[in-house]
């Protein structure tokens, strides 16, 4: 996105808060995480059609008068102004919702490519297939012996990762070079019990972004779960 | 833990001092809860969140537990939610009070690293906080007493009639 066109987005930013209010205005503002940069769905846009009439559209008996007023009063006299076009409206305000959106989809971009570069980007994922015997609970995360993120999943994300959903646990910067993963899962295991297992993996951090999955799967064999840790090159 | 107890059991000054997260959005946290499962704040957005930090060893946070308890059963279809958050060194005593006597239909969550209250910046227990839907920290309660009983639900009734 070049400059001008960003200026631009955000002078409407500006003047769609005022429209829509604060609130609206807070979620939009840069700098926001993933959470609170998702388009905001509740937000009623300002002229919709039927919510509310326009503030200079005449009385209706008025208008009914000039109808029948006007061809008497000669030619001269001026034309009732046009009913403002709300659809037009609510459609220009729908499209500044729209555009609120996509400059905050690019502000987030351009965030994380200049915190994480990626040269020395690192990020880690999790992924959860089945679950029968496994309830996950929290992940703990080190890096090079170095505690970087203890996680803990609410029933509503756990859920989302069954459903096939991937989380981002983690992403941070690292030097080109062999770096060490420990990753401990807990929660509980077979029969109900309190399961913590660890796995752990070496890996090279090459001068492009390195992603790492950690991926809880069910062993149907050993009716036990199985926790691996996949470097995608 | 001596310290909040030290500052907080006692101590009921008139003089309410300014609390620095009104009017700002609510920290986000995750905690364990006592019933096993995980609490998350920013996944009610859109409710009404009341948290109330407590410990075992103040008399008048089990009294206020109750109370609240009382407005969840009333305001719970308006969209409320309520969460206890114990700052109990010892987890054990508020597990053991979850189980006890009282029996309250809200979760009860668990910070003895009291990384949350430290957030919060709790300087006195009880202490309420009373965050609107959208997430801001729109009142403070710092003891408990009926006058401050009326005090919570005149606000709360507030938050959800907006």
């Amino acid at each position: 996105m070049n400059m001008n066109l960003r200026v631009t987005l955000a002078a409407w930013v500006v003047g769609f808060s005022v429209m829509v209010g604060p609130a609206m205005a807070q979620k939009a503002a840069p700098g926001t995480n993933a959470s609170t940069a998702a388009p905001p769905a509740t937000t009623a846009p300002a002229g919709t059609p039927g919510s509310a009439a326009p503030f200079d559209a005449p009385p209706a008996d008025a208008a009914a008068g000039s109808d029948t007023a006007a061809p008497a009063a000669g030619a001269d006299v001026p034309a009732e102004p046009p009913a403002p076009d709300t659809k037009g409206l609510d459609q220009e305000v729908q499209g500044l919702k729209k555009d609120v959106v996509d400059l905050n989809r690019d502000l987030f971009v351009l965030e994380e490519e200049l915190l994480f570069p990626a040269n020395t980007q690192v990020a880690v994922f999790l992924s959860m297939d089945v679950g029968d015997f496994f309830a996950l609970d929290s992940v703990q995360l080190k890096i090079d012996q170095k505690e970087v993120i203890n996680y803990l999943y609410t029933p509503r994300e756990v859920e989302a990762l069954l459903r096939g959903g991937v989380h981002r646990l983690y992403l941070g910067n690292l030097k080109v070079g062999k770096h060490e993963l420990v990753a401990f899962f807990s929660g509980k295991g077979p029969n109900d019990r309190d399961y913590k297992r660890g796995a752990s993996i070496t890996f090279e951090k090459g001068i492009g972004a390195k992603y790492l999955e950690l991926k809880i799967n069910d062993r149907q064999r050993k009716q036990q779960p199985e926790f691996e840790i996949k470097d995608w090159e | 833990m001596a310290v909040l107890m030290a500052v907080g059991v006692g101590a009921t000054s008139s003089a309410q001092p300014t609390y620095a997260l009104l009017g700002h959005e609510a920290p986000d946290f995750a905690l364990h809860g006592v019933g096993g499962s995980n609490v998350r704040l920013s996944e009610h957005r859109g409710d009404v969140v009341v948290l109330s930090f407590w410990s075992s060893r103040c008399g008048p946070c089990r009294a206020q537990l109750a109370a609240l308890d009382k407005s969840l059963a009333t305001y719970r279809s308006a969209g409320l939610q309520i969460y206890g958050i114990n700052v109990d060194d010892d987890q054990s005593r508020a597990i053991e009070f979850a189980h006890g006597g009282q029996t309250l239909s809200f979760a009860l969550l668990l910070d003895p690293q009291k990384t949350v209250s430290r957030t919060y910046e709790v300087d006195n227990l009880p202490m309420t906080l009373l965050i609107d839907r959208n997430g801001t920290v729109r009142y403070v309660l710092r003891d408990y007493s009926t006058k401050s009983d009326d005090l919570y639900l005149q606000q709360l009734r507030s938050l959800l009639n907006e």
